[in-house]
């Protein structure tokens, strides 16, 4: 990216989930700009999935803004969020166990004939290419996923951000169930969309993970952010001290802009 | 096993339906040893079409199960619809078409009422059609105050067979040609598909086997149809207009299931409902749909079973429920939800009634029938879950 966009392409502000009694996310803001990674962190129970699942559409915000781009974005559904561009690979990766890889790849954004049916052929060639693209070791593709390996399964989750040329992406924990060779996929990916200007949120517990992608952080606890700053700027221990403590490091600056 | 079963990729579906298939033909050839009489056209003829009001609920039902669903007001609402559509031709002189057309429209409307319970209140469906299985019997029992509908008009009683309601020999042999001719296109065309992208395809020997052996199974079907004759007519009966309905609806719902999102759509609900939310799918939407088209199955079969009794009765279809459900649950549908074929749906209604036919003929009384349905059922069963765990498919 040559020139820094001035605007996030993700801005939620103000944010505001409760269920019930409990007040899963309160008050929290947090942006992505383009070609950026954001790392988001926190225990478990501190919020994040939450925060991700209302980008993503799964819940409904209660108050708050999310805005796209500048624009306040309306997002009631998943399909909602889908269609402003952001893209959810979620831990449980959202795979229907009995369907195969084409079927999960586009499952809810088929591919349709002209007669609206269901268009197999142009759905397996899109499918072949991506996963081809992912991990050409992938040949299996009209099995069941459940007869998948757990680095398969992830390609086939991958893919759907990937094939459908994600704007903004939701990563959470993507690299919890992988060995070394997947996690390396992984890793290269989120770079490679990172170049092509999408703009990531990564949800890890994986120290490595956040220091090695991730541009700027922000710590969650008990469903407010105890504050975010550039990855460069703060060393681990202070992070695991505001992840355990929720105690800001001293002298460091919190930043609500891109990290150049 | 794997190996090869990957090279012919035929998932364990359908070596399961090869399995069922084969227990048909096992069955129909020992009673057939025992009573000599049961693979005679006659008899043939006869199963065919008792097995269709069943047959075609079920292809529906095995969908409503593949979403984790059941539903078991099915034989009181087909009662309610069957008196309705008898009362108003009877009771009120109506031409059959517009009493079916009503028939169908409160059956549309039992659906949304159902579905809306289960599909955005999220009622239980297993309560919401427990509540239906008794009201809707009540239902049907008050439109005519209890009281037989007799049912003469000879064009409606065509559909429910007899006599006349059937195909007749030239036309029969010439949807037997056609239905081959669309088996061996699909293939033809689905192999120059396939191998003008480059997809790994099937060995072409074993293509072939498969749809001769399709071909076959139809043109036998079709010649001992033609083959029973009345005394009283000239010409062999053919196919009864019964087993052509459920045929349509057949080849109907596995257009849906295999061409459409909808189909698409169910199967990914059955096999994770989370996941199905969460990728954009309109859940609630579906599942209504899904109720929507069982109620047309509904229908069909009601409008069928009346015209075979000639007459709408409030007892009608009493017990159907449990028919259908083990017709799909024999077939192979999975109660856990996800899996199941609209083939294997078929494969089970006919396994019933050639045990129901079967024992008829070797002269086993009621009590006897029903315990062994019964534990074929479980047996059924029990095969279901061995194999799964064998093959590794969901439970």
């Amino acid at each position: 990216m040559a020139q820094t966009p001035s605007i996030p392409l993700v801005d939620i502000q103000a944010v505001h989930k409760a269920f019930g009694g409990v007040r899963a996310v309160e008050d929290v803001s947090v942006n992505v700009y383009a070609g950026e990674v954001m790392a988001l962190l926190g225990h478990n129970g501190a919020g994040k999935s939450t925060l991700m699942k209302m980008l993503a559409g799964a819940y409904p915000i209660d108050s708050g803004v999310i805005r796209i781009n500048g624009e306040a974005a309306k997002i009631t559904s998943p399909a909602d969020s889908q269609k402003l561009g952001v893209e959810t690979i979620y831990q449980t990766l959202a795979l229907a166990d009995n369907l195969d890889s084409v079927a999960n790849l586009f499952l809810g954004r088929e591919i349709k004939t002209r007669w609206g049916t269901l268009d197999d052929y142009a759905m397996e060639t899109a499918a072949r290419e991506v996963f081809h693209n992912l991990n050409p070791n992938f040949k299996n593709i009209r099995v069941p996923v459940r007869m998948l390996s757990g680095g398969q399964r992830q390609v086939v989750a991958i893919s759907r951000a990937v094939y459908f040329k994600a704007r903004a992406l939701i990563m959470d924990e993507p690299c919890a169930a992988l060995g070394p060779e997947e996690t390396r996929m992984v890793h290269n990916l989120v770079r490679k969309l990172k170049a092509a200007g999408v703009g990531i949120f990564l949800i890890s517990h994986d120290m490595p993970d956040v220091f090695g992608l991730s541009d700027r952080l922000c710590v969650m606890k008990n469903g407010k952010t105890v504050g975010t700053y550039r990855t460069a700027d703060v060393t681990e221990d202070e992070v695991l001290g505001m992840i355990i403590a929720g105690k800001k490091p001293e002298g460091k600056p919190e930043t609500g802009r891109m990290a150049q | 096993m794997m190996a090869l079963q990957n090279r012919l990729q035929v998932s364990a579906l359908d070596l399961r339906l090869s399995i069922m298939a084969a227990v048909l033909v096992a069955m129909s050839v020992a009673f057939h040893a025992v009573t000599g009489n049961f693979l005679t056209p006659e008899n043939l003829y006869n199963i065919a079409q008792q097995s269709a009001v069943v047959g075609i609920v079920a292809a529906a039902i095995g969908l409503v199960i593949v979403a984790r669903q059941i539903d078991l007001s099915v034989g009181s609402v087909m009662a309610t619809i069957g008196v309705l559509i008898a009362y108003l031709m009877y009771s009120h002189s109506w031409h059959w078409v517009p009493a079916c057309l009503a028939g169908l429209a409160l059956s549309i409307l039992i659906a949304m009422y159902q579905g809306w319970l289960i599909a955005y209140l999220g009622v239980p469906s297993f309560v919401v059609t427990l509540g239906g299985l008794m009201s809707f019997r009540g239902v049907a029992f008050l439109i005519s105050d209890g009281r037989t509908q007799p049912v003469t008009d000879a064009n409606f009683l065509l559909i429910g067979g007899g006599l006349d309601g059937a195909l007749g020999p030239t036309l029969s042999w010439a949807l037997g040609v056609a239905l081959s001719a669309l088996i061996v296109w699909n293939l033809v065309s689905r192999r120059r598909n396939a191998a003008a992208r480059g997809f790994p395809m099937r060995p072409l020997a074993f293509d072939w086997t498969l749809a001769l052996f399709f071909v076959a199974s139809t043109l036998l079907f079709v010649a001992v149809m033609n083959a029973y004759q009345l005394p009283s007519k000239e010409a062999g009966q053919g196919i009864p207009n019964p087993v052509l309905i459920w045929g349509a609806v057949v080849m109907g719902m596995a257009f849906i299931v295999n061409r459409t999102s909808f189909g698409r759509y169910v199967y990914a609900i059955g096999g994770n409902p989370e996941a199905a939310v969460l990728v954009g799918i309109p859940v609630k939407k579906v599942m209504l749909q899904l109720f929507l088209l069982l109620a047309v199955m509904v229908t069909i079969a009601a409008v069928v079973s009346v015209s075979r009794l000639n007459a709408g009765t409030s007892s009608l279809g009493s017990g159907m429920e449990l028919y259908v459900i083990a017709a799909a649950v024999i077939g192979g549908v999975a109660l856990a939800g996800g899996s199941g074929t609209v083939l294997g749906t078929v494969l089970g209604a006919l396994i019933i009634q050639f045990l129901e036919s079967g024992l008829l003929l070797m002269d086993v009384g009621i009590g006897y029938r029903m315990v062994i349905i019964g534990q074929v059922l479980i047996v059924a069963v029990v095969f279901d879950v061995v194999y799964r765990r064998a093959t590794g498919e969901r439970l």
